[in-house]
């Protein structure tokens, strides 16, 4: 375990220092503009819960649908990007780690700046909830479960594009294949057949499971977004540490 | 019973039929500086990434430390020190970043980057990133990678690439000094016999993936060793004359040339040539450098 904590912490040096972290800001400030201009008021609502619900999932959608999905696919594309740019896994490698180990190592990297990303989203929400004065509490539970939902919702993507950068050394191959499977999401949320089983929408479908949306697949329970993240979670995975421990460098 | 820090056995790997390593059973001693030699494409950086376990081999084995490699790989990483090939750099990390990033994976104690960095001589370069460094400088940069951890092996894929003259003779007085000063094995591998020539204990030559040469230095130099050669006025009857006396020569154009035969032997032969009533124009020592007989042996010169 102690070898995992020193990889992370080297993992920490090299991506501190090249500011591609500053990209967990991008959706989060987009989402607050969104949330600043939308104004329930107009929709005749009434109900403060009302009113938040729908300030959330107008913010929610955009990130949850788009900017959640790529950003996972840029992040895993970097983190595998400066080890193929100056010949980094053959040097990593001969160290004393465990491939899996730093696969791993990689992963967490890719998922704490997601979380970080959703924190800042729920800050977004927040900040728009104070500049319209709404006079109730925001509502936590549901907040948090959505925003906790959206975070695992993306990890199997982020093992998916872990696998797709560590194999090729190209930056962009990796990042187009992400935005061809995103890009989708805009039709595939809307389709009760396939939205439950495509893993680029469950960020979103997760994300939104709250705001009380009743068309397409945003009825189905939390429990069968989960169900779908955790399948797609395990394959990509299983597949990206297979691919990794045999790859010759 | 001599402790081999490096042994493999028949160790060989096959890309899709063709061998690119075949058969390979290095053996290298503590303490020694061993010589790796081949022309490019022969096979070197194959070998040292299968005894690195970056690849697989397709059969044999790899014992380092006289542990088998692919089961206690970690713990013989711990102890060794490698530059594979080019150097590896994070481009937007400084030098001392760069160094830091390894330090806390091996976990080595922080003053050594200062150590290292000094070592190389790149201290009065250590805050700059390393996308600005030439690549002699990161070449010193992944010098300095490979001795962070003190290393007991060092295996060094072509060290002095890219480097200008002065740090090339910097970074042999360097390696030289590794058994020395800190009983640290090196092998260094090289296309260049000159480079070795001067650092190195043993030589291993490696030609289209097979290990044509293992031995001691001394024994190469023994191996270069001249033939004289002698060019008189009938060269048939002279050699006729010497086979009468048991004296084995070897007819090429006008010259007799005699293989590695002492100063004794050649006056015997000149004076009875002389006695027999041979002219004898000239009598010559036909010295194969090294580089030749290196070339000879990696085959790229046909022997003459």
């Amino acid at each position: 375990m102690a070898s995992f904590f020193r990889l992370i912490a080297a993992e920490r040096l090299k991506l501190s220092k090249s500011y591609i972290w500053v990209l967990a800001l991008v959706s989060p400030l987009l989402s607050l503009a969104i949330g600043i201009l939308v104004s329930p008021d107009k929709f005749g609502m009434t109900n403060d819960q009302e009113k938040y619900a729908l300030l959330v999932s107008s913010m929610a959608s955009f990130h949850a649908m788009l900017f959640l999905p790529i950003l996972t696919g840029i992040l895993s594309a970097f983190v595998c990007r400066y080890e193929h740019v100056g010949g980094g896994w053959k040097q990593l490698l001969t160290l004393p780690v465990s491939r899996s180990g730093l696969y791993f190592a990689k992963f967490s990297i890719v998922a704490s700046v997601l979380a970080l990303t959703q924190l800042l989203f729920l800050a977004a929400v927040c900040a728009a909830a104070a500049y319209h004065g709404y006079a109730v509490s925001l509502p936590w539970e549901t907040m948090l479960t959505g925003i906790g939902s959206g975070w695992l919702a993306c990890l199997p993507l982020a093992a998916l594009q872990l696998l797709v950068s560590v194999s090729w050394s190209s930056f962009a191959a990796p990042l187009v294949i992400n935005v061809m499977l995103t890009i989708p999401n805009i039709l595939v949320v809307n389709s009760e057949r396939f939205a439950p089983f495509y893993p680029w929408a469950q960020p979103m479908l997760a994300m939104l499971s709250f705001s009380g949306e009743d068309f397409g697949a945003f009825a189905l329970p939390l429990e069968n977004v989960l169900i779908t993240v955790l399948g797609s979670f395990v394959l990509f995975l299983a597949a990206g540490l297979l691919y990794f421990n045999r790859k010759e460098v | 019973m001599k402790e081999w820090v490096i042994e493999t056995k028949g160790l060989s790997k096959r890309y899709k039929g063709r061998y690119a390593v075949s058969n390979l059973n290095l053996k290298i001693e503590k303490g020694d500086i061993y010589g790796f030699l081949g022309p490019n494409g022969a096979g070197k950086t194959t070998t040292i990434r299968m005894l690195l376990g970056l690849i697989k081999p397709s059969n044999g084995s790899v014992h380092i430390f006289g542990q088998p490699l692919n089961k206690e790989k970690l713990s013989i990483l711990r102890r060794v020190g490698s530059l594979v090939e080019y150097p590896s750099y994070y481009g937007h990390l400084s030098a001392t970043d760069n160094l830091e990033a390894i330090r806390r994976i091996l976990g080595a104690p922080a003053a050594r980057i200062t150590e290292v960095l000094d070592i190389v001589g790149l201290s009065k370069e250590a805050r700059r990133p390393v996308k600005g460094f030439s690549l002699g400088m990161k070449q010193r940069l992944g010098i300095a990678s490979a001795l962070l951890g003190s290393p007991e092996l060092l295996l060094l894929d072509e060290p002095t690439n890219g480097l200008d003259p002065s740090g090339i003779l910097e970074i042999r007085e360097l390696i030289k000094q590794m058994p020395k000063q800190h009983g640290i094995t090196v092998l260094i591998s090289s296309h260049l016999l000159s480079e070795v020539e001067l650092t190195a204990g043993t030589v291993g030559i490696i030609r289209q993936g097979e290990l044509v040469f293992q031995d001691t230095i001394a024994h190469l130099h023994q191996q270069a060793q001249g033939s004289m050669s002698l060019i008189v006025s009938e060269p048939e009857q002279a050699l006729a004359t010497l086979l009468q006396q048991g004296i084995a020569a070897k007819k090429s154009g006008d010259a007799l040339l005699f293989a590695n035969i002492g100063d004794h032997a050649v006056a015997r032969i000149v004076k009875s040539l002389v006695e027999h009533d041979h002219a004898i124009y000239r009598v010559e020592e036909m010295r194969k450098s090294l580089e030749e007989l290196f070339l000879q042996i990696v085959g790229e010169v046909k022997p003459s």
